[in-house]
């Protein structure tokens, strides 16, 4: 009987509700796709780095494992360096710089000779290596999202690049132009972010992390083999923060629209109040009775969320075909349980003033 | 045979602001079981907060209510509201159904609120006997006055209870409603002895009753001369 009367007084506002309703399902989304779109991110880029083929990626102290975030570059000359050790065989200096054309990429500035020995060479599939200074590849993916063939030009970093090729994609980045180009660019002459060292057989890696540790103290060592499984948001200072602060938000906009929707349902329902109390309802049965309209509405809205979420992917990745959204049983489950958390919180204030109304004043309502 | 409401020196005050204001003022009074009682009196002279008191709806400020042997004026929010659960049936003018719910619904929620243990074949004999089997189906909005009151007072007594409080059952209806409405009560007092408190303006009304209490100022002023 309280679950009709809960049923039936949802609809009986069908605008309250339905507007309750969307609310929830955009904060649902909202965290599905956020963390989404964070965790396809971060696992995209992940194996990307995997697909270099280093085994040892050397950054500056207090680097992220995720390349966007890297510390001050380091000498150029580290390589030469680096080369001379035991066991290592190859090593690729790379610089690293955001750009934010039509979307958010990191251009890598590698040496043609040293990139080719680390990764074992791009597989192309037009046109050709670096020839010029103003020379970029892409990746397919990239080339793909940005309309763009071999032969064309392409201005990136407010420079007119000439697209040499497009290779396939997973060598760390989806585009690449020359190392001393780059540097002149960023203003960085002679400055590396990450070296990516090859060693003269995988098993060697240990050998030669530990023979870095001393002649480089308290920079970033980390070997690449099982990079994808080490990588995620916890890993990345700022990124967790992000996270959290954008489920804050959408979860303040679930608990404010409830709270008001149910402030003024209460205020509505003043006098059925008043006549529940009149044939002896309980403080809880009250309270029971509008969680459970709270709830309802929260389990529709989780329904229509999750819904959001997959449309919404859809749509993202037909404009950014480049991104990828991971979303995850895990994720759906934990933004359903806060979704609904939320709720029953927004609700719980006008449900304890329903509670405690005046009977005769309530009866007495217009 | 003991009574089954008695009220001794019972005062009601309703804050307004920082006054106190005295709506009950020294009220003795006695009921039966088995017993149908009309009060009367002047618009604002305590009669619905007389009923909201032996209800259990308000708390008395000062002196006893004992309904079926419980002091309500020792007892807190909740202990009265078990009792008005169990023992209580308000009827009221405005007939106060809930808007959203059936006819059923509006009569069978009494039921759910009291608990397990209501009978279930209750409901069929009474929504017989208030002739509504053909409106159950039907939200208030969809009833006419002497529909919904029906339906009121088939909410009321739906768990037995030992007395029926009627605040002006009449007040909203027309004549010929009127009278099925209060031969009902009539019926349901005759016929099961259902003790009933009844509010009423109107002497025509008072007239089904087996007795009539006037109040005013707050005070019962039977066999007090009139000034
Ligand atoms: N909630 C309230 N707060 C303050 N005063 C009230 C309240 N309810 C009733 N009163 C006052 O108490 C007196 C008795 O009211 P009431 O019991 O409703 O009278 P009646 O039912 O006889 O018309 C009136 O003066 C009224 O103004
Ligand atoms: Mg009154």
């Amino acid at each position: 009987m309280i679950r009709q009367l809960i049923i039936n007084n949802v609809l009986h506002r069908p605008i309250r509700t339905i507007v309750s309703v969307i609310a929830v399902g955009v904060e649902v989304a909202l965290v599905i796709l956020i963390v989404g779109l964070t965790s396809g991110l971060l696992q995209e880029t992940a194996k990307r780095i995997e697909g270099i083929g280093a085994d040892i990626m050397l950054q500056p102290p207090s680097s992220s494992m995720f390349l966007a975030f890297s510390g001050a570059p380091m000498p150029i000359k580290i390589a030469d360096k680096l080369r001379e050790m035991k066991y290592v065989q190859a090593v690729a200096p790379v610089l690293l710089q955001f750009s934010s054309s039509g979307s958010v990429d990191i251009v890598y500035g590698i040496d043609a000779q040293s990139f080719r020995d680390v990764s074992g060479g791009f597989v192309f599939l037009e046109g050709h290596d670096f020839q010029g200074p103003d020379d970029i590849l892409l990746d397919d993916w990239a080339a793909k999202a940005k309309q763009v063939k071999a032969g064309d030009k392409f201005t990136l970093l407010e420079h007119d690049f000439h697209v040499a090729g497009i290779v396939e994609h997973g060598k760390g980045s989806r585009m690449f132009v020359p190392l001393a180009t780059l540097q002149d660019l960023s203003g960085s002459r002679d400055k590396a972010s990450v070296f990516f060292i090859k060693c003269t057989r995988p098993e060697h890696t240990q050998a030669v992390m530990d023979a870095l540790k001393p002649v480089f103290p308290g920079y970033e060592i980390r070997p690449l083999k099982d990079f994808l499984s080490m990588m995620s948001s916890a890993n990345l200072p700022g990124l967790d923060a992000f996270i959290d602060s954008m489920i804050a938000l959408a979860v303040s906009i679930g608990f404010l629209v409830i709270l008001l929707s149910m402030y003024t349902t209460v205020i509505e329902r003043t006098r059925d109040i008043g006549v529940l109390k009149s044939i002896g309802a309980s403080k809880g049965y009250i309270i029971r009775a509008l969680l459970g309209e709270s709830a309802l509405i929260c389990l529709i809205g989780i329904g229509v969320g999750i819904a959001m979420s997959y449309a919404g992917r859809a749509v993202f990745l037909d404009s950014f075909p480049t991104l990828s959204i991971l979303i995850t049983t895990d994720w759906i489950v934990r933004s359903a349980a806060i979704a609904l958390a939320g709720g029953l919180l927004g609700a719980s204030y006008p449900a304890w003033l329903a509670s405690r109304k005046d009977a005769i004043e309530a009866l007495s309502y217009d | 045979m003991e009574p089954i409401v008695v009220t001794e020196n019972l005062w009601k005050m309703y804050r307004a602001g920082k006054v106190e204001v005295p709506a009950l003022r020294g009220i003795n009074f006695k009921v039966m079981p088995g017993e149908f009682v009309t009060v009367m009196g002047p618009s604002g002279c305590g009669k619905s907060t007389l009923l909201y008191v032996l209800g259990g709806l308000a708390q008395a400020s000062k002196g006893h209510v004992l309904v079926d042997g419980n002091d309500l004026v020792t007892m807190n929010d909740a202990e009265r509201t078990k009792l008005r659960r169990h023992k209580i049936g308000f009827v009221f003018q405005r007939f106060n159904l809930l808007p959203t719910l059936d006819a059923r619904g509006n009569i069978a929620i009494a039921q759910h609120i009291y608990g397990e243990s209501f009978d279930p074949h209750r409901f069929e004999v009474v929504t017989k006997m208030l002739g509504l089997g053909e409106r159950l189906k039907h939200r208030p909005s969809e009833l006419s006055g002497g529909e919904q009151q029906r339906v009121a007072i088939a909410r009321a007594i739906i768990n037995e209870p030992k007395i029926i409080l009627a605040d002006e059952p009449t007040g909203n209806l027309d004549t010929q409603n009127s009278e099925i409405v209060l031969s009902m009560l009539r019926q349901l007092n005759k016929e099961l002895g259902q003790t009933i408190i009844m509010i009423t303006h109107n002497p025509e009304a008072a007239a089904y009753s087996d007795r009539m209490v006037h109040m005013r100022d707050g005070q019962i002023v039977d066999g007090v001369p009139a000034h």
